[in-house]
């Protein structure tokens, strides 16, 4: 055999430099999510505009070390996977699916007293229904959505759009794309149901019945749709390179290709969507929560960090007063019209446990059929 | 003896030129070192084993503690731990794979895609190799190797969307052909199995291409000048010589090749179409979905580990490769 070791010295040596590197990224890890000087955000891409998190860093010394997620479910399970220690200290979680991380103990009630700068949110999301529960307040609005249809102008008429009809007609086959899991929900809307599921909590049999006949409908449908995407930036991937010119979509992506000049619009259908709102929430046990303290009421500040982050994401702002600093065109993008807004409905929790196990089953028999 | 010797040298006493004692001088008086570094080095077994230690330490817990730590998962009925609730041990994740053809319908389209992107894969790669081997001298070589690693540089995602910007409706094959005439309409080349196979094969060409290049290399050239003196056509040195003297290369590629695609997910979800959705999404989909899903996704990922190192055992055994990797 090989004589391997030839000098001690140098073995020990190396054994020490060894151990420092294995024992290395365990103390990075601990050092990094808890130092004084850093707050862990775990949000949307731009959801925290540049310009905003450069001036705060500045002026605070405090670093906003952004974690992207694309996902409510898949933050739910890597904020469960850290849990009771986790390395977030503030988590965006849609209103919507508030009950499922409070009733998970991942979040912490939120201390409205140490936000001075929360009554410059507008009231019909501070104070709305779903944002207080079990007596407490348990994020922060900072932007609200919708679920719509987008359609390329140059291809698609205004009145071809009335209706979700044309996101299943023979016309634009195989020029569709839609997201399979928000689509249930609409399509359960679109036949006249409940699609938040609130109504059939006590029937679960007719519950079942609805989920498998929008199942069915969008398997039926299946030949005519392009693609199932799962982020923002699919979508406006798909119109930009034209591979699509209708698509169920968020409206903050959709507004973030109309303000870039791209001939593309949205509206809400007549038979009506669901919308969401988008908060910043503590979680439970963060291990810089004076930090994100800090942060939110830098963020709730003023307006103008309100029209900054409907700029960035395309999002709209949940501020009073965000709309003066924004452009016409910023505006039509992050606007919809008295009888647009009549169709909107914001979606609902208290029916989502078994909703979920209805809809994720139904997702994967669509996508295998 | 010798080493003795050595030892007793290593135990020489550094010292600095003002004649002080350096620390490794002090440590090597002290009994203690002493007595332990003449029991860790004493033979060269030990030095092997010490000096294999961290390898092996990183193999086994950095590379198949998560593997394994995963198969456990799939026989728990909660993950991740919830306060207050002790996991239980359930078949029912391993049953729900064969109780529903949802799951079994992407798991086989996976394995055949694999398949047949490996063949094709195959076909494509291997004149190239044959080509770089016998047909360009050794300087060349590299230069060209060089050449087909550099896309390599960059990540698996940048090489979708280059695939994404040239397939696509507006991409640039389609505005060549319309610039040339050929169409009037973009042919919609993106989110079908076309389109995901040439993301694949794009993506795992060099993994059948640089073993198979090894392969034909170490072929002597003289093997096949005999044969054509005594008459062997062109295709009968291919059959008879090329083919079974690469067979090893053939071998490594198609193996590295399958595995590979089985487990691509990014690519699959950016290039595939509702058509074509593969194995790794319907996995995906667990760990996306909030609750307990994850060990239903452990289950049906070790599912896929066993079948596809099952079917590559197979492939070896069919190519003729023993556990030693000989030709037989």
């Amino acid at each position: 055999m090989t004589k391997f070791i030839t000098n001690r010295r140098q073995f020990i040596k190396s054994s020490a430099a060894g151990a420092a590197l294995v024992a290395a990224p365990a103390y990075l890890r601990s050092t990094a999510a808890r130092a004084s000087g850093v707050v862990n955000v775990w949000t949307y891409a731009n959801f925290i505009p540049d310009d905003f998190k450069a001036e705060f860093e500045k002026d605070t010394g405090i670093e906003i070390q952004i974690r992207l997620v694309d996902d409510q479910g898949k933050q739910f399970n890597l904020l469960a996977a850290e849990a009771p220690n986790p390395t977030a200290d503030i988590v965006t979680v849609a209103g919507h699916r508030f009950l499922q991380f409070i009733s998970a103990d991942l979040l912490a009630p939120l201390d409205t007293d140490r936000l001075g700068n929360w009554s410059n949110i507008n009231p019909i999301y501070s104070e709305s229904d779903w944002a207080t529960i079990n007596g407490n307040k348990w994020g922060a609005p900072i932007l609200s959505g919708a679920e719509i249809l987008a359609y390329n102008t140059e291809v698609v008429s205004e009145d071809e759009v009335k209706s979700w009809d044309v996101l299943f007609s023979d016309k634009y086959s195989g020029q569709t794309a839609y997201t399979i899991q928000d689509m249930m929900s609409v399509v359960m809307l679109y036949k006249g149901y409940d699609g938040n599921m609130v109504a059939y909590m006590d029937d679960p049999e007719k519950a079942a019945e609805i989920v498998a006949e929008a199942r069915d409908f969008l398997i039926e449908k299946k030949p005519h749709v392009r693609k199932y995407y799962d982020a923002g930036a699919e979508v406006q991937q798909m119109f930009i390179n034209q591979d699509i010119v209708l698509a169920h979509a968020w409206n903050g992506p959709i507004a973030k290709l109309i303000t870039d000049g791209f001939p593309v619009d949205m509206t809400i259908p007549k038979e009506g969507t669901y919308g969401f709102v988008y908060t910043l929430n503590v979680a439970n046990n963060a291990p810089n929560s004076d930090n994100a303290y800090k942060l939110l009421d830098a963020l709730l500040a003023n307006p103008e960090v309100g029209a900054e982050m409907t700029k960035s994401s395309g999002f709209i702002s949940t501020y009073k007063g965000a709309d003066q600093y924004l452009s016409d065109i910023e505006k039509k993008a992050s606007s919809f019209t008295e009888e647009e807004l009549a169709g909107l409905q914001f979606f609902r929790a208290e029916a989502n446990e078994m909703k979920y196990k209805l809809v994720d089953p139904a997702v994967e028999q669509i996508k295998a059929a | 003896m010798a080493q003795a010797e050595t030892q007793r040298a290593d135990l020489q006493e550094p010292s600095t030129p003002a004649g002080r004692m350096t620390f490794w001088g002090a440590l090597m008086r002290n009994g203690v070192y002493q007595a332990v570094s003449t029991t860790l080095f004493k033979s060269q077994r030990r030095q092997f084993w010490i000096l294999a230690s961290l390898p092996l330490f990183w193999i086994f817990f950095a590379n198949l503690g998560p593997i394994v730590e995963m198969f456990w998962i799939g026989f728990l009925d909660s993950y991740p731990p919830k306060v207050g609730y002790e996991p239980q041990f359930t078949l029912a994740n391993w049953a729900a794979f064969f109780q529903d053809r949802v799951f079994i319908i992407p798991f086989f389209r996976t394995l055949a895609f694999s398949f047949i992107f490996t063949a094709i894969t195959l076909l494509i790669t291997y004149p190239v190799a044959y080509f770089l081997a016998k047909h360009v001298s050794r300087k060349n070589q590299l230069l060209f190797l060089l050449l087909l690693l550099i896309p390599f540089w960059v990540g698996e995602i940048v090489r979708t969307y280059a695939i994404m910007i040239l397939l696509g409706n507006n991409g640039a094959v389609n505005l060549a052909l319309k610039s040339l005439g050929l169409i009037e309409r973009p042919i919609p080349f993106m989110y079908t199995g076309f389109s995901l196979g040439v993301g694949i094969i794009y993506l795992t060409a060099l993994y059948m291409l640089l073993p198979l290049y090894s392969a034909l290399e170490k072929l002597p050239d003289n093997y096949l000048e005999a044969a054509a003196d005594l008459g062997a056509g062109a295709w009968t040195r291919f059959r008879r010589i090329t083919l079974p003297l690469s067979k090893e290369g053939i071998a490594s590629g198609c193996t590295l090749v399958f595995l590979i695609s089985t487990g691509y997910y990014a690519t699959p979800v950016l290039l595939g179409g509702p058509r074509s959705t593969v194995f790794a999404e319907t996995i995906a989909g667990f760990f996306h979905v909030a609750g307990d899903q994850w060990p239903m996704g452990a289950a049906f990922s070790s599912i896929m580990l066993i079948a596809t190192l099952g079917v590559t055992g197979l492939f070896l055994k069919l190519m003729g490769r023993d556990g030693k990797g000989m030709m037989r």
